[in-house]
């Protein structure tokens, strides 16, 4: 390279360099930043190169290899121009059809990006959500340069502002127009880049050195965006540090890197070399009298150099702690000269400033917030990656227009910014716009941009106290407050997440870390509270929950937890304990481990919507959970329930109970009391029990006969069931007491169909789905006929659509939803079975009109819908496309949109009424089911709205034993202790095959005109069962593995099974 | 010279001159722990701390760092100053109770409980005896090691320096390892019986009209919240 020796001929150069692109090449682009690079795409590179290689395709096809393009989701991935088409997470045997399709000009639909499964590909790389968003000012320019060829920066106007500034030299017109752009630091802070210019600039005696350092030390844990910058465009960095050093006097830089960026290193080291040859550093740059030179330091590691003050020690090479300032690094920095610090990013800023003008890039963002902010955004979020957008975006668009929203079926809970000193900010404040104000006032920092996404499976308390000890140990240790604070506050939250906690800790907690961030020297320790401060303000009930009711929601704290399939568990199934024993063949075992929590193990074992699924750690570590529901099935199907002998109590007891409902809650309160030795009567409306076990889930999921068994076994002696018997008809909450009862559970369900609020719902031939349902299973009586439509996206959509099918005269059925499949709240593998059966599934429509003639129905019209913002439940709003109608002809319409309890009977006479919520449900003290008059207690569905089988069960349970406290005249609430594993069974031998996949029951797929009575899902098969049961992670045994001396303090499995031979 | 007010006091100090030193030059106690006469401000126990500027802008600083400036405007003991105090007091005694230095400290600030977890630690990282050993003595045998709460004072891969000459400069600058409180159980050791400074309007209405030196003097902030 020939080195240039004046601004002309830069200029020249330049000039050449631009008018040599050949632009209308086909182009590969492969991003080999860090990311790419840890996800394969060296390998994609080599292949590529071989095709151009062995099929001579020089001069036929491009290929650029990029730094971090900011998508990392993606990586690998080629994007080709001209038409910027994006093949995501490319395999090396497609690069050939990737090439081959490049070179004719077309693209291959298969390969191309999809937002989802379900959705349409996308042609260029610009339509996908996640980047029409951004304003990718300074990140854009990465997918245009390949960092390691300064060709390729000047080709993109690089050095342009660097030859403008030359030109001018005018130091004072440089941070004027800075300071008019309203830049101010990347790096967190926020302070006015131009005047902190002007200070340096002023500072020292216009004699001696001053220095310009570039802070590329990158430390926050999920921050990376400097990573990205530094990797992929170095010459941008040299470029604004230049200016910077022309602006205040300074002949030399220092780019301060962290070690563990080497790819950074590497790229900044060749850029500097670069632009040494090129003669744009250096001594005389371009014959304008102005000396420049950079130089590489490489910090060892400590997040505290970061700081400013401990950045310049570390370069001078002593113990990096801060210093006490004032002095300011400005007036006194490295070796005692004035030094001017800047952030990668800002620093990338100044060249597009000099280029675009002060004026332009001022009104980018907000004012006084001016320009764009690189956030790199990760956790639990879709579409992770760096994001660039003007200041001033929400969260809530960053977060969900962005990325996506939640990776998985839990809700986003908040975001954290700023690193680890930053705040947690909750979902509802994510209408809250970045800027530096904003999130300062929110408790929070801008950071050097970290934005780390949280759902509904992160505890609260384990984020500030992860962070604590990630500051803790971070911490240089020279001011005291910081030192010790941070181990006092991290001991604090160890204390409550381990359920040590008392209320007093949480008024230390705050006490302390006021104090922390008021007295520390640095920055570090300033906002080290920040995450202990806004977790306490936006999550202080977590906090409230860990430390009084031992219970940790997101099932995280383990001493809180123990295993989470048992904590997710409404009424603490041990599953982790059947599923151990099944997995040793201990089936018996298995199911008295069920049956001991649960009186409706065959039921749950078909329908229950097994939220110990949810949590199970297998799951939440990226494979799929245990296939628990299926596995109690297998026990409930092949063991007989007389092997458990529920203990009862010696003496009986003379208080009469009540119980309205004999569904699940009301069945299993009944039984919790009759064990307990009260005399419980049942009224149910129906001429059957079972409630809408039997009225509303279908028989080809739960056959009759296994629920009437199950049903059976539970009405002993001291439970008497009046069926026929309507609550308000034929007796009231007054007429049982003056009965002699001395408390009532009323489980009474919610069975009332929720109106879609449309003319002609009442026509013949539309039913709400619960009415629907009723006929069929109760009566046999076969509503549907011809064309039937559901609207709705629940199961019990799902069940009536799939009821409707196998009913005669029913030609096709369709589910209509408003929002997407994605979004439908029906079990995943309902949803499957019934696609699979021939039901038509039609989603983002909203019925807008219902037709009918001579008092019949004769369909609907519809509107479509697209998906707009997210709504508060994270999940995108359906809005209507106007003029999309269309019309459905149909001869039946079964409403399935939700239910609600039928309350009406509770308020109408005053001297015998119950309070009832906004909602339609009954009124109840959340501990205790206990409603506002006394001796009255309520559960289930009438309470919570629908809601699932086992849910019911747990308030039967939970009644049972209020109930039993209250006759008593005991306390009613009692605090509650973590349910800890305490059998140990010991683990089997797993052989060597490896790990295995989640299994999948086996299932009859019904086909019309089949046996509509034909229990769809079947039993696992022993070996299927046995294998499914050892991919248990056996989170159990944390708790429970005897110590390596023989504690004797558990029980062991031998002894089980020697009382179970007794 | 500067001009600066301190605790409502007009006040001028030669440029350079710390808000410590000014303060203790007029009369208001400051308490410190790493602080010493002959060697460098070092910032590290924060017991100096003192409020400076106002309203938004009011800060906490150490004063035995903070050059004083024109038109500066201190309080000593301000409300926020003292109940950080407290704060990084019973820290202080929850770490290292044996240590007479911050028994008496604590009791002159009335510190009457700790709250944390009992620890007996023999060093609070103070630098003192580094500073003492290199600054004065000229030595510099020992320095500070690791980082976060594996820092401790020691020689480097602890081998006994050859630069050592016993002199004990270390030990007799030491505000822990000397004069150990002589109560007999050291975790209940805040008695409060070697010295009790507290002034006496805190406790009393009567003393309306003292002299106060503070402004704003605590107990009339506190008096004022009651109100």
């Amino acid at each position: 390279m020939a080195r240039l020796t004046s601004l002309e001929e830069f200029l020249s150069f330049q000039e050449q360099v631009r008018n040599n692109r050949e632009r209308d090449l086909p182009c590969l682009v492969i991003c080999a930043g860090t990311g790419g690079q840890a996800a394969g795409s060296n390998d994609i590179i080599r292949i590529v190169k071989r095709h151009i290689l062995e099929r001579g395709l020089q001069e036929k096809l491009k290929l650029r290899i990029t730094g971090c393009q900011g998508f990392c989701e993606l990586n690998p991935f080629i994007i080709v121009e001209p038409g910027r088409n994006l093949y995501p997470w490319v395999k090396m045997e497609d690069v050939g059809r990737v090439i081959d399709a490049a070179l004719q000009g077309m693209v291959l639909e298969d390969l191309l990006f999809r937002e989802s499964e379900h959705y349409p590909c996308q042609h260029c790389k610009d339509d996908i959500q996640f980047f029409k968003k951004q304003k990718r000012l300074i990140l854009g320019k990465n997918e245009l340069v390949d960092p390691i060829r300064i060709f390729d920066y000047i080709q993109e106007g690089g050095y342009t502002a660097l030859a403008d500034v030359l030109e001018k030299n005018d130091p004072e017109w440089i941070i004027d127009e800075i300071k008019r752009s309203g830049l101010r630091g990347r790096g967190g802070a926020g302070f006015p880049t131009g005047r902190k210019w002007e200070l340096a600039r002023a500072a020292g005696d216009g004699t001696g050195r001053k220095f310009i350092i570039c802070n590329a030390d990158e430390g926050d844990p999920g921050a990376y965006m400097d990573r990205g910058l530094l990797e992929g465009n170095p010459h941008a960095v040299l470029e604004g540090m230049m200016i910077a050093g022309l602006a205040i006097g300074a002949a030399e830089g220092i780019i301060y890197v962290r070690n563990e960026y080497p790819l950074a290193i590497k790229h900044a080291t060749i850029a500097i070399r670069q632009a040494r040859d090129l003669g744009i550093l250096g001594k005389n740059i371009l014959d304008t009298g102005f000396d420049f030179d950079l130089e590489i330091v490489r910090g060892a590691g400590a997040f505290v150099c970061g700081e400013e003050t401990a950045l310049i020690r570390s370069i001078e090479g002593k113990t990096g702690e801060p210093k006490q300032r004032p002095p300011y690094p400005v007036q006194k920095g490295l070796w005692g000269r004035p030094t001017c610090i800047n952030n990668v990013e800002t620093l990338c800023n100044v060249p597009l400033i000099i280029n675009e003008g002060a004026d332009v890039y001022s009104r980018i963002g907000l004012p006084g917030n001016s320009g764009t902010k690189i956030f790199s955004l990760v956790g639990k979020v879709k579409n992770t990656g760096l994001v660039e957008v003007p200041m001033g975006t929400t969260i809530k668009e960053i977060v969900f227009e962005i990325g996506g929203g939640s990776i998985g079926k839990a809700a986003v809970k908040a975001v954290q910014t700023g690193g680890p000193s930053g705040g947690c900010i909750p979902t509802a404040m994510f209408d809250l716009p970045i800027d530096y104000e904003s999130l300062a006032r929110a408790g929070s920092i801008m950071g050097s941009g970290g934005m780390i996404v949280m759902d509904e499976n992160t505890c609260m308390v384990d984020i500030a106290k992860y962070y604590m000890n990630f500051l803790k140990s971070e911490s240089c240790g020279k001011c005291y407050t910081c030192r010790k604070g941070t181990q006092r506050l991290y001991e604090l939250l160890d204390d409550i997440t381990a359920g040590r906690g008392t209320l007093q800790h949480l008024d230390l907690l705050k006490e302390l870390a006021e104090v922390v961030a008021d007295t520390t020297m640095c920055g570090l320790g300033q906002t080290a509270p920040n995450p202990v401060l806004s977790t306490l303000r936006y999550f202080h009930e977590e906090y409230i929950e860990h430390i009084v009711d031992k219970k940790c929601r997101a099932g995280v704290c383990k001493d809180l937890v123990g295993a989470p399939c048992q904590a997710a568990c409404p009424i603490g199934t041990e599953a982790w304990r059947y599923v151990a024993h099944i997995a040793r063949g201990e089936y018996e075992e298995a199911y008295k481990a069920i049956r001991e929590e649960n009186p409706f193990p065959s039921v749950c074992a078909r329908v229950c919507d097994h939220k110990c699924e949810e949590k199970c750690r297998l799951g939440q570590s990226g494979d799929h959970p245990v296939a628990i529901r299926a596995l109690k099935r297998f026990v409930a199907d092949n063991v007989d329930p007389s092997v458990y002998q529920p203990r009862r109590a010696v003496e009986k007891k003379s208080a009469k109970v009540a119980v309205i409902g004999a569904g699940p809650g009301g069945l299993t309160a009944a039984h919790y009391l009759s064990l307990m030795g009260y005399p419980v009567t049942v009224f149910e409306k129906d001429s059957k029990p079972g409630g809408m076990l039997f009225s509303c889930i279908p028989e080809y999921r739960l056959p009759r006969e296994i629920l009437n068994k199950e049903i059976e076994a539970l009405l002993d002696e001291n439970v008497t069931l009046m069926c026929g018997h309507t609550f308000g008809v034929d007796f009231t909450i007054n007429s049982l007491f003056e009965e002699g009862y001395q408390a009532v559970f009323i489980a009474l369900g919610a069975q009332k169909g929720r109106k879609l609020e449309l003319e002609g719902e009442d026509a013949a031939g539309a039913f709400p789905a619960v009415e629907f349902l009723k006929a069929y299973n109760q009566n046999g009586e076969q509503l549907a006929r011809g064309r039937v439509g559901v609207i709705g996206g629940g199961n019990s959509a799902v069940d009536a659509a799939r009821t409707a099918l196998r009913q005669r005269g029913v030609g096709e059925v369709t589910i209509f939803y408003r929002r997407t499949r994605e979004e439908m709240p029906a079990f995943e593998e309902e949803i499957e079975a019934a696609l699979e059966e021939g039901i038509r599934l039609e989603t983002l429509v909203t019925p807008v009109r219902i037709n009918t003639a001579d008092g019949n129905i004769t369909g609907v019209e519809f509107q479509r819908n697209r998906l707009g913002e997210m709504d508060s439940s994270g999940r995108r709003r359906p809005l209507p496309i106007e003029g999309s109608d269309f019309k459905q002809s149909l001869d039946t319409l079964i409403i399935a949109i939700s239910e609600q309890p039928d309350v009406n009977s509770f308020t109408q006479d005053p001297a015998d009424a119950i309070e009832v919520t906004q909602w339609n449900t009954l009124k109840v003290d959340e501990h205790t089911l206990a409603c506002s008059r006394p001796g009255v207690f309520a559960g289930g569905d009438v309470v919570t709205g629908p809601n699932t089988v086992v849910d019911a069960i747990a308030a039967g349970k939970k009644a049972a034993v209020m109930i039993d406290r209250y006759v008593r005249g005991e306390e009613l609430r009692q605090v509650r202790q973590p349910r800890l594993p305490k059998v140990y069974i010991e683990p089997c031998a797993t052989g060597e095959e490896g790990p295995t996949k989640r299994v999948k029951p086996p299932c009859n797929v019904y086909e019309k005109g089949g046996d509509e009575l034909v229990e769809v899902e079947q039993t696992l098969s022993e070996e299927d069962a046995r294998r499914e049961a050892l991919r248990c992670l056996r989170c159990d045994l944390e708790f429970t593995a005897p110590e390596e001396n023989g504690s004797d303090s558990v029980q062991t499995g031998a002894a089980i099974t020697v009382e179970a031979a007794r | 010279m500067i001009t600066f007010t301190i605790n409502g006091l007009k006040a001028s100090a030669e440029r350079g001159t710390t808000i410590l030193e000014a303060a203790r030059f007029l009369g208001f106690p400051i308490p410190t722990l790493c602080h010493m006469e002959g060697l460098t401000p070092y910032g590290a126990c924060r017991l100096c701390i003192v409020e400076i500027g106002e309203g938004e802008n009011a800060k906490l600083v150490t004063s035995c760092t903070y050059p004083v400036e024109e038109g500066l405007k201190v309080r000593t003991a301000s409300r926020r100053v003292v109940r950080a105090r407290k704060m990084i007091l019973e820290l202080l005694l929850a770490s290292s109770p044996q240590s007479k230095t911050i028994q008496d400290l604590a009791a002159a600030h009335d510190v009457r409980q700790q709250r944390f977890r009992q620890e007996y630690e023999d060093c609070i990282l103070c630098g003192l005896c580094v500073r003492m050993c290199k600054e004065q003595m000229v030595a510099g045998a020992i320095g500070f090691r690791g980082r976060g709460e594996d820092r401790s004072v020691g020689t480097p891969f602890d081998i006994k320096s050859e630069k050592c000459r016993l002199c004990g400069g270390c030990i007799y600058v030491c505000p822990v390892c000397q004069l150990r409180c002589t109560y007999t159980e050291p975790e209940k050791a805040i008695c409060g019986g070697c010295a009790n400074l507290s002034p006496p309007c805190i406790e009393k209405d009567r003393f309306n009209d003292i002299m106060c030196y503070m402004d704003p003097c605590v107990a009339c902030e506190i008096k004022e919240n009651e109100e």
